[in-house]
């Protein structure tokens, strides 16, 4: 019956299990269920404790969870936008990867919507009063409508793309397109409109979340066709990965240009709340080792020093991409929150508050990392099931259709 | 505290008191062992549309602010200020509304008590009223047989409360002559002094006053009704000007003008210094003094001829001598609405009874005396007084106190002190009863509404003195530590569940009070009344047998006359045989009407009907301006001379300085490496008795001990970080406070924490009882303790 | 139809804490110090003993400031919090998602979470207590000793709070945020 939607494999529980059975793939495997395993437990426990099994706090109600879940979706846009570049913008190196990066926006904003849902407090109830009484006001409200717009839009280019009906996958690759960019600069601006976080407030986060969507975009693109390729590489997709690392490195130097400016602006003056959230931020180490470091400096290097000839070791580089990213993720929601709404001393045996903290606990961890497994059983199941290469160079899908 | 059921009886729900607490914190939104029935835990309920409200007098601390008790559904979810009280101004403090939470405490005794184990073990097992009656007859019996019926082998100690007066009924017929209660803990000298100087114990008019000097009486901490409430809507350049003394930057140092970080214990210098002043540059009110001195000339030969300069006291007390001219100045230029303010919680330190002498006389420099803007005496509304039969027993003793033998000796006065008030010294009785020096054998003890354990100076001397008595009977609502060293514990039930003796408040706009029932006492517990009564019942007849063994002058009356017309006057019932009702009713039987409107509105004073009225949202009018009592002996002083004593030469017969005189050992000296304790109050908590309250522990849970910032950094000593403090009496260990509002040798921390109750679940072993290092030192005059001339040590553990 | 808000004569307070036991008594607050929906606040002392600043002392009693323009109010996607129709901002459990929108955007930390319904909670001038049974003061109004708190009706000229706002410079907590607190700190 799918088979009439888009052409698929078997899609059985034995094709599931039969796969090459060296030391990568079983680590692989071994890791992927044991993060699943780690979301239930976690899920278990917030079952058990509600929210109480988190470390979120009065002023810090934003958390790993929440850092996950933009994780998840700013990848989702980001393979989103970086594949309409193929097959709505007709750059002639990108056409290729349109399924296998759509299908990839797919796992990851399914499983992002897992997390939030974790995090949400009544998620059903947020299903129904999005609906029927909606605040329009709230960039909330405009990111989860949009975003389940844009989870539609996606899932039908996907089909269409499979299905090779090409009119139909561009029409909805632009929707996607356009509506995945309205919804994640509406996530930017869930943080550009807090009126009472200066260095949160106004344009730098809904513009700096496309940008820095469509540079996780190009991270997990390389990792993702390092992994299938296994680092053998033909010639147009040599120069498939060099457009990409060029692509990757402008975007790069213009985050880093975004950001510099960014901390200036908000030095400038020592207006208070603003020039010290951003000093604290300046002056930790997740900022400098994991953002700049890991997230932009090493890959960025590379590129320039290789001229984005260095295939390999951008790949591996865009490892330390992704742990970057997770930290700019991460960094941003805290860094929102990390200056307190009140500064004095509601009872005289405390110390003023001075900075915001936050540590996840185990069970957010568990939910977190467990996530990533179900992210990566989704590509591994969409590797086996459907057809996420180029049909006409798919050596499976030419020999399903002589099955047929 | 570990109870055995009797097996007649059990509570629905739950069945015996909280299992000893680990001292872990209980989770405070779960529902305990709920003994309560449908209220939730802790009684945290909302109010709604229905109920009624019932007018009560809140009994928390000594204000007895004027509350209405919601109720709805026989829960009280609320005690919403009662705006007919001219004392407290329609207001409830922190405590106020956290009277829900006594009434539902979890910890609170219900039934009562006989001890099991070793005494402090918090063993007992519960019994009847009837049985702790018997056991309590069957052992007074016995004592007061072996004791040949001195009466006076008991001793009689009651805390503060509008009820103190029905168990001090029970004391006197009892016929026993040793009573202490609070006051020289407390206020016992200033009372005293003022009543010496000025003929009674003032209050202070700061609904008028333009300049107020306010030493060590920290009011917006240790809040006193109307004074805190008057005081600080006008400080601070909106009308009075206020002059907080004060070794440390408390609350009102906060709303003062002018803060003076005086050396602990040496206003006396400060005083002396500003009389100097005023005397020297004649500011004082010429005519006020010629009229209304008495031995004013003696005074200031005594305070010029001994040079009580600003600088002299500048070295002594830490102030600036320009400051101390600029005050006294400030001062008299605003008398006679000028106030140095009383005080009421007095005995810093042993020259406390001269230092309140100083500052009567220095107010009456000013004129400032029964007037308006100064100290007033204001009118108090008669109630009709019954008083009890004090029947005569022959072998009842004198009070336990040991008389010094030769004035020309110098040793006039008593053991203790130089003289005994009513209240007695508790710490010097307590401390001769340790020594073996009572002139006769004290066996047992009644302790009503009082926590010495943790209120007196030296806990483990009280503890020791509690442990040595045959008989302990202890009177409470809370299982607090005093209670853990009782023999016999009989639950009294919370002030909203009682009616208690109607009251009534003088001052500037008087008023009678009544408290009325709110609800019915819960589980077994009594009102003090009621307890008596039972307990009178029981203990009449066989005790009257005892004196009628040992007492030849009452076998003679009862020849001469019959035993029914003798035991009449010695039947310890008869002060217990009227309801509260009908005694309140009787009391105020002289204002027509009054019985009723105080059990509907809670106050009453003539004329209310027409005078009191709603200004604004917040505030009323109970009295208009021109029927205010500010002058009720023209403006002149209740003495006897209607004058200002300056000189009391009686006194030097007791060996006590007829005039405020500096001696060097006042001076202020901490000994290296050692800290001056302080000790005080935040609003949140009264003393000891609020220490399980669970909604006022949300706003502090544990007290800390304040640490001057430099020192702990030289210290290496953090906030929060364990110190051990310890002195001659003993040691506890609390969190550290650095802070820049307390000087470099001296160390504070609040008094009312470190219970070793294990019946309190909230309260165990929680922060520091100040008492338990607070040396037993007492001022020489009436024995009262003197709590700010302790040193210790400080240890980082 | 009215436009409630308070005065606070915040001189006057003596940082007792009666508000805060009053608002939890007649709200049924949870106890917990993460359940505040008012509270009194105070600045570290300045100045180094025995030279310390009084003025830097000041106590500030705080709660929602039911703002005219407020961002909680702005950010809720399902509108739980909204005006009703005294223009008092209140939260609507039975809508609230617990996305915690509100709590991040709120200027004032003026919430919290209510554990026993999982939703965002904070003050609601007793509008379903005291308000409700035709009171005209607030819980924290009425208990204070020294009488900081003044509520009414800004809409009604003649009103007790509309008469001080003409007679008495005040101000208001983080004005330039745009979000017209409603609650006057008389100077």
């Amino acid at each position: 019956m799918l088979n009439a939607l888009l052409p698929h494999k078997e899609i059985s529980l034995k094709s599931i299990f039969s796969f090459e059975k060296n030391t990568f793939n079983i680590v692989m495997a071994v890791v992927t269920v044991a993060l699943i395993v780690a979301f239930l437990v976690g899920f278990g426990n917030y079952a058990l404790h509600g929210h109480h099994a988190y470390g979120v706090s009065k002023e810090h109600p934003w958390g790993l969870l929440i850092s996950m879940y933009i994780f998840f979706v700013v990848s989702s846009t980001g393979l989103c936008i970086i594949s309409s570049l193929g097959h709505v913008f007709h750059i002639k190196s990108f056409e290729f990867i349109g399924k296998r990066a759509i299908f990839g926006a797919i796992i990851t904003i399914v499983s992002g919507f897992c997390v939030i849902g974790l995090e949400i407090g009544h998620p059903i109830r947020m299903v129904i009063y999005n609906t029927i009484s909606p605040g329009f006001t709230s960039a909330i409200w405009g990111m989860g409508a949009l975003y389940s717009v844009y989870l539609f839009l996606i899932i039908m280019e996907f089909i269409f793309l499979s299905r090779d009906e090409h009119k139909w996958s561009k029409f909805f690759g632009l929707g996607g397109l356009l509506i995945g960019i309205a919804a994640h600069s509406n996530l930017g601006a869930v943080f550009g409109f807090l009126v009472g976080r200066p260095l949160a407030n106004g344009v730098f986060y809904p513009v700096y979340f496309i940008l820095s969507a469509m540079i996780t975009g190009c991270y997990l693109l390389f990792l993702m066709y390092g992994y299938r390729y296994k680092m053998q590489f033909t010639e147009e997709m040599e120069k498939f990965l060099m457009h990409l690392g060029r692509l990757l490195g402008l975007l790069i130097a213009i985050l880093v240009f975004f950001e510099f400016w960014r901390f200036l602006t908000a030095i400038y003056g020592r207006v208070p709340e603003r020039s010290d959230t951003a000093l604290h931020v300046l002056s930790s180490k997740s900022f400098w080792f994991g953002e700049v470091l890991l997230g932009m400096a090493i890959p960025f290097f590379i590129i320039l020093y290789s001229k984005a000839k260095a295939i390999k070791a951008t790949i591996y580089a865009s490892i330390g991409g992704m742990v970057g990213i997770f930290f700019m993720r991460y960094n941003l929601v805290h860094d929102t929150l990390v200056y307190p709404m009140q500064t004095m001393k509601i009872k005289e045996y405390q110390l003023a508050p001075t900075w915001v903290e936050y540590a996840p606990t185990l069970t957010e961890w568990a939910i977190a990392l467990g996530s990533m497994g179900i992210c990566l059983a989704l590509y591994y199941i969409g590797e086996n099931f459907f057809f996420l290469d180029p049909n006409k160079e798919d050596e499976y899908f030419k020999h399903y259709v002589d099955e047929e | 505290m570990k109870i055995e059921i009797s097996r007649r009886r059990f509570l629905q729900g739950s069945v015996a008191l909280s299992v000893v607490a680990t001292g872990a914190t209980v989770s405070l939104a779960q529902k305990s062992d709920n003994a309560f029935g449908n209220v939730p835990a802790y009684g945290i309920t909302k109010t709604s549309k229905d109920g009624v409200e019932i007018p009560t007098l809140c009994e928390i601390c000594v204000n007895k602010c004027a509350a209405l008790a919601r109720v709805e559904n026989g829960v009280v979810t609320k005690l919403d200020p009662n705006p007919y009280f001219p004392k407290s101004k329609n207001m409830l403090c922190p405590r106020g509304n956290a009277g829900i939470q006594a009434l539902y405490d979890p910890d609170r005794l219900k039934y009562p008590l006989i001890r099991e184990g070793a005494k402090g073990s918090g063993r007992f097992k519960r019994v009847t009223w009837d049985e702790a009656y018997a056991y309590i007859a069957q052992k007074m019996v016995t004592i007061l047989d072996e004791e040949k019926d001195n009466r006076s082998s008991f001793l009689f100690c009651a805390g503060e409360g509008i009820a103190e007066h029905t168990f001090k009924t029970f004391y006197q017929s009892f016929g026993s002559s040793n009573w202490l209660n609070h006051a020289s803990l407390c206020l016992q000298t200033v009372t005293s002094a003022y009543s010496l100087t000025l003929g009674a114990y003032p209050f202070s008019d700061f609904e008028n006053a333009n300049y107020v000097i306010m030493a060590g009486a920290n009011r917006a901490e240790a809040i006193v009704t109307p004074d805190t409430m008057d005081l600080f809507k006008r400080t601070q350049g909106r009308g009075a000007k206020l002059i907080y003394v004060d070794p440390i930057f408390t609350n009102t140092a906060a709303k003062a003008d002018v803060w003076l970080a005086i050396k602990p214990g040496t206003d006396l210098a400060f005083v002396l210094a500003l009389t100097y002043v005023t005397l020297e540059e004649k500011l004082y009110n010429i005519p006020y003094v010629k009229e209304h001195f008495q031995d004013f000339e003696v005074y200031q030969n005594h305070i010029l001829g001994h040079q009580y300069t600003p600088e002299w006291a500048e070295k002594i007390t830490g102030i600036p001598a320009k400051q101390i001219r600029t005050i006294a100045r400030d001062f008299m230029r605003h008398a006679p609405k000028a106030i140095y303010y009383p005080g009421r919680r007095s005995t810093f330190a042993k020259s406390d009874f001269q230092l309140r002498r100083a500052m009567a006389i220095f107010q009456g420099l000013g004129g400032g005396i029964d007037t308006k803007g100064g100290l007033v005496f204001g009118k108090t509304l008669p109630l009709d007084e019954h008083e009890a039969d004090s029947p005569m027993y022959a072998n009842a003793q004198a009070r336990a106190i040991r008389k010094k033998e030769d004035a020309s000796k110098g040793e006039a006065g008593y053991a203790d002190c130089a003289i005994v008030s009513g209240g007695g010294s508790w710490i010097g009785w307590r401390n001769r009863f340790l020594e073996g020096k009572m002139p006769y054998n004290v066996r047992g003890m009644f302790i009503y509404k009082h926590n010495p354990v943790l209120n007196m100076p030296n806990s483990a001397k009280t503890i020791e003195m509690l442990s040595k008595m045959d008989l302990v009977v202890a009177i409470d609502t809370m299982p607090s530590d005093t209670v853990m060293y009782a023999d016999v514990v009989l639950p009294e039930c919370t002030y909203l569940e009682r009616t208690d003796p109607v009251k009534t408040f003088g001052g500037v706009e008087p008023a009678i009070a009544q408290r009325n029932k709110v609800i019915e006492p819960l589980f077994e517990t009594k009102p003090v009344m009621d307890i008596l009564k039972g307990l009178t019942q029981k203990l009449s007849k066989p005790l009257f047998e005892i004196t009628k063994k040992h007492d030849e002058e009452v076998r003679a009356s009862i020849e001469e006359s019959s035993h029914e017309e003798v035991y009449a006057e010695f039947d310890l019932t008869k002060p217990f045989m009227h309801s509260q009702e009908e005694l309140n009713a009787q009391a105020v039987a002289k204002y027509p009407g009054a019985a009723e409107i105080l059990k509907q509105k809670g106050v009453y004073y003539p004329l209310m009907e027409t005078m009191f009225e709603q200004r604004t949202l917040n505030e009323y009018q109970y009295y208009p301006e021109n029927s205010k009592f500010y002058t009720v002996n023209g403006g002149r002083p209740k003495t006897a001379s209607k004058k200002v004593e300056c000189n009391l030469s009686t006194m030097a017969d007791k060996g006590v300085d007829a005039m405020p005189t500096w001696k060097e050992e006042f001076a202020y000296h901490v000994p290296t490496d050692k800290f001056r304790l302080i000790t005080g109050r935040h609003a949140q908590f009264t003393q000891s008795g609020t220490s399980n309250n669970a909604m006022l522990r949300d706003l502090i849970d544990e007290n800390y001990i304040w640490i001057n910032a430099n020192v702990a950094k030289q210290k290496k000593i953090h906030f929060g970080d364990r110190i051990e403090v310890s002195s001659s009496a003993g040691k506890v260990f609390l969190k550290a406070y650095p802070t820049e509002k307390i000087g470099p040798n001296m160390v504070f921390f609040i008094h009312g924490f470190g219970s070793q109750s294990k019946g309190l679940s909230l309260a165990y072993q929680s922060g520091a009882n100040d008492n338990a290092v607070i040396e037993d030192i007492i001022e020489p005059v009436y024995g009262a303790s003197v709590m700010h001339e302790t040193n210790v040590e400080l240890r980082k553990v | 139809m009215a436009t409630y808000a308070m005065v606070l004569d915040y001189k006057n307070c003596i940082n007792c804490k009666a508000c805060e036991v009053a608002c939890k008594e007649e709200n049924g607050v949870l106890l917990g110090a993460n359940y505040h929906r008012i509270w009194v606040g105070v600045n570290e002392i300045q100045g180094s003993y025995p030279d310390l600043s009084i003025a830097s002392n000041a106590f500030y009693p705080s709660q929602c400031q039911h703002c005219d323009n407020a961002p909680c109010q702005e950010v809720c996607p399902t509108n739980a919090t909204h005006y009703d129709e005294n223009r008092v901002v209140q939260v609507d459990a039975s809508k609230c998602i617990l996305c915690s929108y509100c709590m991040v955007a709120c200027p004032y930390d003026a919430r919290y979470v209510d554990e026993r319904t999982m939703t965002v909670d904070k003050c609601t001038f007793c509008s379903d207590t005291r308000l409700a049974r035709g009171l005209k003061t607030t819980a924290c109004q009425a208990t204070c000793p020294t009488k900081v708190r003044i509520f009414g009706d800004i809409s009604d000229p003649k009103s007790e709070i509309s008469e001080i706002l003409k007679t008495r410079e005040y101000f208001t907590l983080k004005a330039s945020f745009g979000t017209e607190p409603k609650l006057f700190y008389l100077k």
